[in-house]
């Protein structure tokens, strides 16, 4: 956790009648400017909390798809390193700060949308046309 | 009182045992989670928010086998995703069973009575089906028509079968008390051991992000649903943790006590929060910065939970851990909580049609007694 991060005094917690929702950030096509060493580092927790895949580029050249699921953190670039899985190999691989060059969130973002209003809206309207078995289905996995 | 009396004498046991040795942190309920494909879409869920190559992915037996071994928690709670869309699980489950770990094996019960025949009844396996409430309140939350008609009909099936079944309910903001009194009477006579429910967590990956409840109205909604109980109501949980949900206790959350483990390894903190992974339990234990959440640590991440993975161990461990303790426990399993507040909450004119989550609430319920 930041310090930045706005703390609830215990007394406001216990009074909390609706919990606030999380704001959605949009970062689907976002192609941070890696100008240091911190844009790096915020780029690529974004990038961890992120529920698509991204492309890294590696100074070597080499480009990745990637889900980054993890990341450790040191006081240097070289020793910190992200996880992640691709698309094409069961294993999970990891890639050091240092390497990477550029980031692209170009994965499609699995957490965007407004999924429940588009539900509701959805099913009244079927509900109102008289039709049956009504059902939001998972997205295929192709 | 639901739970068995051989597992409550493993917990009890469990927890003893490590009281004596001193052990600060120890598992209770192990959360396997083999994989995050799901066969529903539900929109208070954050875990199944992923590309399709991750839905794919899944742990493997020997994989699930290790995670057990090396934390040694006596129970395995195995969510997902929908563990029966994995190929190996009655694999797994074998292997926990054999482990002689109490299994809850939590399903939304789509393919469970097609399923059944390849599981053998034991004392250590119980299905724990996803059921939100009524038919139209299941139906809706978890936006398919006809589910609850078909987890009924599994549920009906493995208790035929001689399997042990518990229901497991997560409630969110605008939940009808009195709904939710006839759902327990509902399932209570389809032959169930016992209910579990919890009110539900604000997953910052969740489709619905309007409806997640705040503290004080869980303390509402959770007094009138479970104050003045009939005796044929069981639950599968600990009387003090449905205590504090009435808001008759305060608890801290006890985030190691529920660990989460799936494809990515040992989740930081806890089931609930994604905060980063660890390769082992041990090194989970050991680079948690656990003063970071709870209520007590202000992170506005944990200000509104109050979810059985974080709160029930704290009740487990307060049941078994002190004299005192263990005879509130006992009061509790017998105890039908007379209070005619919760009555006048109930009496209100309904907030809410059958379709619960469709309408803005009315109106709020009134304070708690915390």
């Amino acid at each position: 956790m930041t310090a930045e991060v706005k703390k609830y005094t215990l007394e406001q917690v216990e009074a909390l009648e609706l919990a606030p929702g999380a704001e959605h950030e949009n970062l689907e096509g976002w192609v941070p400017a890696l100008a240091s060493e911190d844009d790096l580092r915020q780029a690529l927790e974004k990038a961890f909390d992120y529920r698509g895949d991204v492309t890294l580029t590696l100074k070597n050249g080499e480009r990745i798809e990637a889900y980054i699921f993890n990341r450790r953190t040191g006081p240097t670039l070289a020793g910190s390193y992200v996880q992640y899985f691709t698309p094409s190999a069961p294993e999970k691989r990891q890639v050091s700060y240092a390497e990477i060059a550029r980031i692209e969130f170009t994965g499609k973002d699995r957490a965007a949308g407004k999924h429940w209003e588009d539900w509701v809206k959805n099913y009244n309207e079927r509900k109102a046309a008289g039709e049956k078995n009504i059902a939001l289905a998972p997205e295929a996995l192709g | 009182m639901a739970v068995p009396i051989s597992q409550m004498w493993t917990v009890s046991t469990y927890v003893l045992k490590q009281k004596l040795t001193g052990r600060k942190r120890y598992p209770l309920v192990l959360m396997l989670e083999p994989l995050f494909r799901c066969s529903l879409a539900c929109a208070g869920c954050g875990k199944v928010q992923y590309p399709p190559h991750i839905l794919k992915k899944q742990l493997t037996p020997e994989e699930c086998f290790a995670a057990v071994d090396e934390c040694g928690a006596p129970m395995v709670s195995i969510p997902g995703g929908e563990p029966l869309l994995h190929p190996q699980i009655v694999e797994i489950v074998n292997g926990l069973i054999a482990r002689k770990k109490y299994i809850y094996l939590c399903t939304n019960a789509l393919e469970l009575k097609k399923r059944l025949p390849e599981f053998t009844p034991s004392k250590y396996l119980t299905f724990s089906v996803h059921l939100d409430g009524q038919r139209e309140h299941h139906d809706f939350s978890v936006c398919r028509e006809g589910g609850y008609e078909i987890a009924v009909e599994g549920i009906r099936e493995a208790v035929k079968r001689g399997f042990r079944v518990t229901t497991n309910a997560t409630f969110f903001d605008g939940t009808d008390p009195n709904g939710v009194r006839a759902f327990f009477d509902e399932v209570m006579a389809m032959g169930v051991e016992g209910i579990v429910l919890s009110p539900g967590y604000s997953y910052d990956k969740a489709p619905d992000q309007n409806r997640f409840m705040g503290r004080a109205r869980v303390r509402r909604l959770f007094r009138a649903i479970l104050s003045n109980r009939k005796p044929s109501w069981k639950f599968n949980m600990s009387p003090l943790f449905l205590e504090f949900l009435m808001g008759k206790r305060n608890y801290e959350c006890t985030p190691w006590g529920m660990p989460a483990y799936n494809i990515f390894g040992w989740q930081k903190p806890c089931y609930l929060l994604q905060e980063g992974y660890a390769e082992s339990y041990k090194e989970l234990l050991e680079t948690t910065s656990w003063e970071e959440y709870g209520v007590a640590s202000g992170n506005p991440k944990c200000a509104n939970c109050m979810v059985s993975c974080g709160y029930e161990t704290t009740a487990v461990i307060d049941g078994f851990g002190s004299v005192k303790g263990f005879l509130a426990m006992a009061r509790g399993n017998f105890n039908l909580y007379r209070d005619q507040h919760a009555l006048k909450l109930l009496s209100e004119p309904a907030a809410h049609g059958p379709l619960v989550q469709i309408e803005e609430p009315a109106r709020s319920l009134e304070e708690a007694n915390v």
